[in-house]
């Protein structure tokens, strides 16, 4: 059970005056949740802890300021300032006095409470309208107490159904370090993280190279390249079990294969092979089988992405002189040029949102350093999202399409770093030692 | 350990072969670099391994991933290859964003072509590297058009196909990780890995 809790128990799902009144409102700067004609303010006091003990008490504690930064992140919602937090009497669980946190201009509030027993951490979460008095959600969670990060992250995500959007608190992050290279053996490893950065996990032991990782659909497996046979090709590894395949496109002898991409569905992997003699975007199934030749030129044919319906490619070709991006079918028919701005585009990611139709990729588009920039494949506008903080490149979408996670370089050192889709609350992640590149942000 | 002891002893075998067939040249012009051939690549069990679609039997490739916290794993001595930087073939140098060769690299090709023309049992990895300043997929393509280039060139002058095979690293090991000129200039290349 690696993406929920042990055991989450249903206590109530009151989802009250949901269904109608939530929705987008297009108000600028930033998106924000409506419900009930307004753009709630949440307040998420101090989690109440049942007992005295330390350990519960840090327990409530990393909960609180998980769940917060788990819901700003998100940049759907606007928060009572912690200060006035503080003004409010303390608080009863069981019975809000909700005039109180009207006092402070809070419309939502958010109650967590935790206790301990038998090593199981139990946490509870409600969330009330202010005004009303009314229950929109309460859950509760117990399982491990280990990592009370966990039960925050499940929380948010809970809260987040309240919106149209999937939240991401429970997503991970997967990339490629050169934590474990020697000077001897130069290799990088695959490593995944949460999605803010913490409990990064190793995948790979093979000392080789380890590159581009992508999660297959249903966050079970991660495809990537590997030089373990000195010839790269692409392996398919189930992470929780341990369990790997080694060249699942089927290459022959000394044909290489970069840039897996899974379909939406996950039945196929759109590649890069050298099978043919030179680079071309191939698509097989993901046991091997049926391998086809989708692009033709005697070009560069690179770094394919599906879109969200699986019904197109995108990819970079060099077939005009530059590195350019180019979408056709998933057949290989009528290819048309995508970016027409700058020299150098290259490594694209999709956005899977239906609210989104658009592009993310890596651009020159000043002389030097590359920056991340976005298409909107209707009006064919670029914005850049990084702007000469030294080099960004290889961006992946989160889930709901609402945050990028890239790769940058700043005094010498890469590191994974996360922005929303505007280029706002640009982030590097604390994802440990070493030079962290090629990040996949997971289902 | 096994393996280690296997590249050691192929690799002295290596050594005495380029031995004899030193003094067999006499004194004719001498290959590039050959002064230091300890610096040759040891091949690994797996170098002649047809790929095919299995499971890995030499060793895990991940480990299993638990939901919460996993150490790190240390690392078994059952790698493919290391990589080093000596080679007895010297590096071949590209113009940034080419994959050309020019009339200096051409002459170095056909240097290398002689001797390995002389040494039938070696096999050749030929890597294409490219410098820090593109990004990661293109450079991975242009990497191994890099080395594409060296093995047509290869084998237009008599390099039999199937003792050459090319590898793309792309930016991923570069020579020299500074951002300097010097730098760029070095990592643009493709690099010879001699096996036997």
């Amino acid at each position: 059970m690696p993406r929920t809790l042990p055991a989450l128990v249903v206590l109530v799902a009151a989802v009250a005056a949901v269904g109608s009144g939530v929705g987008s409102a297009p108000q600028e700067p930033v998106e924000q949740i409506v419900i009930g004609g307004v753009t709630p303010r949440f307040a998420v006091p101090e989690c109440i802890a049942r007992t005295t003990d330390e350990q519960t008490q840090q327990a409530c504690r990393t909960i609180t300021q998980v769940l917060r930064n788990d819901l700003r992140f998100e940049r759907l919602f606007q928060f009572v300032p912690d200060s006035l937090l503080a003004a409010v009497p303390l608080l009863n669980p069981d019975a809000p006095v909700f005039e109180d946190w009207q006092g402070i201009g809070a419309r939502i509030l958010v109650v967590t409470r935790a206790g301990l027993a038998n090593d199981e951490l139990t946490v509870e979460v409600r969330v009330y309208f202010v005004d009303s008095g009314q229950t929109m959600l309460a859950r509760r969670y117990s399982g491990k107490a280990d990592n009370p990060r966990i039960f925050a992250h499940q929380a948010s995500d809970d809260i987040m159904t309240l919106t149209q959007y999937k939240g991401v608190a429970r997503t991970r992050i997967a990339f490629s370090s050169d934590r474990d290279a020697t000077p001897e053996r130069r290799s990088k490893e695959l490593y995944i993280v949460d999605y803010d950065g913490f409990n990064p996990r190793r995948v790979t032991v093979n000392g080789s190279l380890n590159i581009l990782p992508e999660w297959s659909p249903d966050g079970q497996s991660l495809a990537y390249v590997s030089y373990r046979r000195v010839t790269p090709v692409i392996f398919l590894a189930r992470i929780f079990e341990g369990k790997s395949v080694a060249n699942v496109t089927g290459e022959r002898e000394n044909s290489q294969a970069f840039a897996p991409a899974f379909s939406p569905d996950g039945q196929r992997i759109a590649y890069a092979s050298t099978r043919s003699g030179n680079m071309d975007i191939w698509v097989v199934g993901v046991n091997g089988s049926a391998a086809r030749r989708l692009t033709t030129t005697r070009a560069l044919d690179t770094a394919p992405c599906w879109s969200p319906t699986g019904q197109e490619i995108a990819f970079t070709s060099n077939r005009t002189g530059t590195p350019q991006l180019y979408i056709m079918g998933a057949d290989g028919l009528n290819v048309r040029r995508l970016t027409k701005v700058g020299n150098y585009n290259d490594g694209c990611a999709w956005s899977s949102a239906r609210q989104f139709s658009e592009i993310a990729y890596t651009a020159r588009l000043e002389a030097g350093g590359f920056d991340i920039a976005i298409i909107d494949l209707a009006t064919r506008q670029v914005r850049q999202i990084t702007q000469g903080r030294g080099s960004c490149e290889y961006p992946s979408w989160s889930p709901n399409g609402r945050h990028l996670a890239f790769s940058c370089e700043r005094r010498g050192t890469w590191a994974i770093t996360v922005s929303d889709r505007e280029g706002r609350s640009l982030k590097r992640l604390a994802t440990g030692a070493g030079n962290n590149v090629q990040p996949a942000w997971g289902p | 350990m096994l393996f280690l002891l296997r590249h050691r002893s192929l690799a002295s075998l290596l050594v005495l072969a380029l031995a004899l067939s030193l003094t067999a040249c006499g004194g004719k012009k001498r290959p590039p670099a050959l002064t230091s051939p300890e610096g040759i690549t040891p091949s690994g069990p797996a170098a002649s391994d047809t790929l095919a679609a299995q499971p890995l039997d030499e060793g895990p490739d991940v480990m299993a991933v638990e939901g919460g916290y996993a150490t790190s794993s240390d690392l078994e001595a059952d790698y493919t290859t290391t990589y080093q930087e000596g080679s007895p073939l010297a590096d071949i140098h590209f113009e940034y964003d080419s994959s050309s060769l020019t009339e200096g690299t051409r002459g170095t090709l056909e240097r290398h072509a002689v001797w390995l023309q002389t040494r039938r049992a070696l096999t050749v990895t030929i890597e294409g590297h490219c410098d820090q300043r593109g990004t990661v997929d293109y450079n991975l393509a242009l990497g191994e058009q890099r080395a594409r280039a060296v093995w047509d060139y290869l084998v237009s002058l008599g390099v039999a196909a199937d003792r050459l095979r090319t590898v793309s690293y792309g930016k991923e090991r570069p020579l020299d990780p500074s951002a300097t000129e010097q730098a760029y200039t070095a990592n643009r290349r493709a690099h010879f890995s001699v096996s036997q």
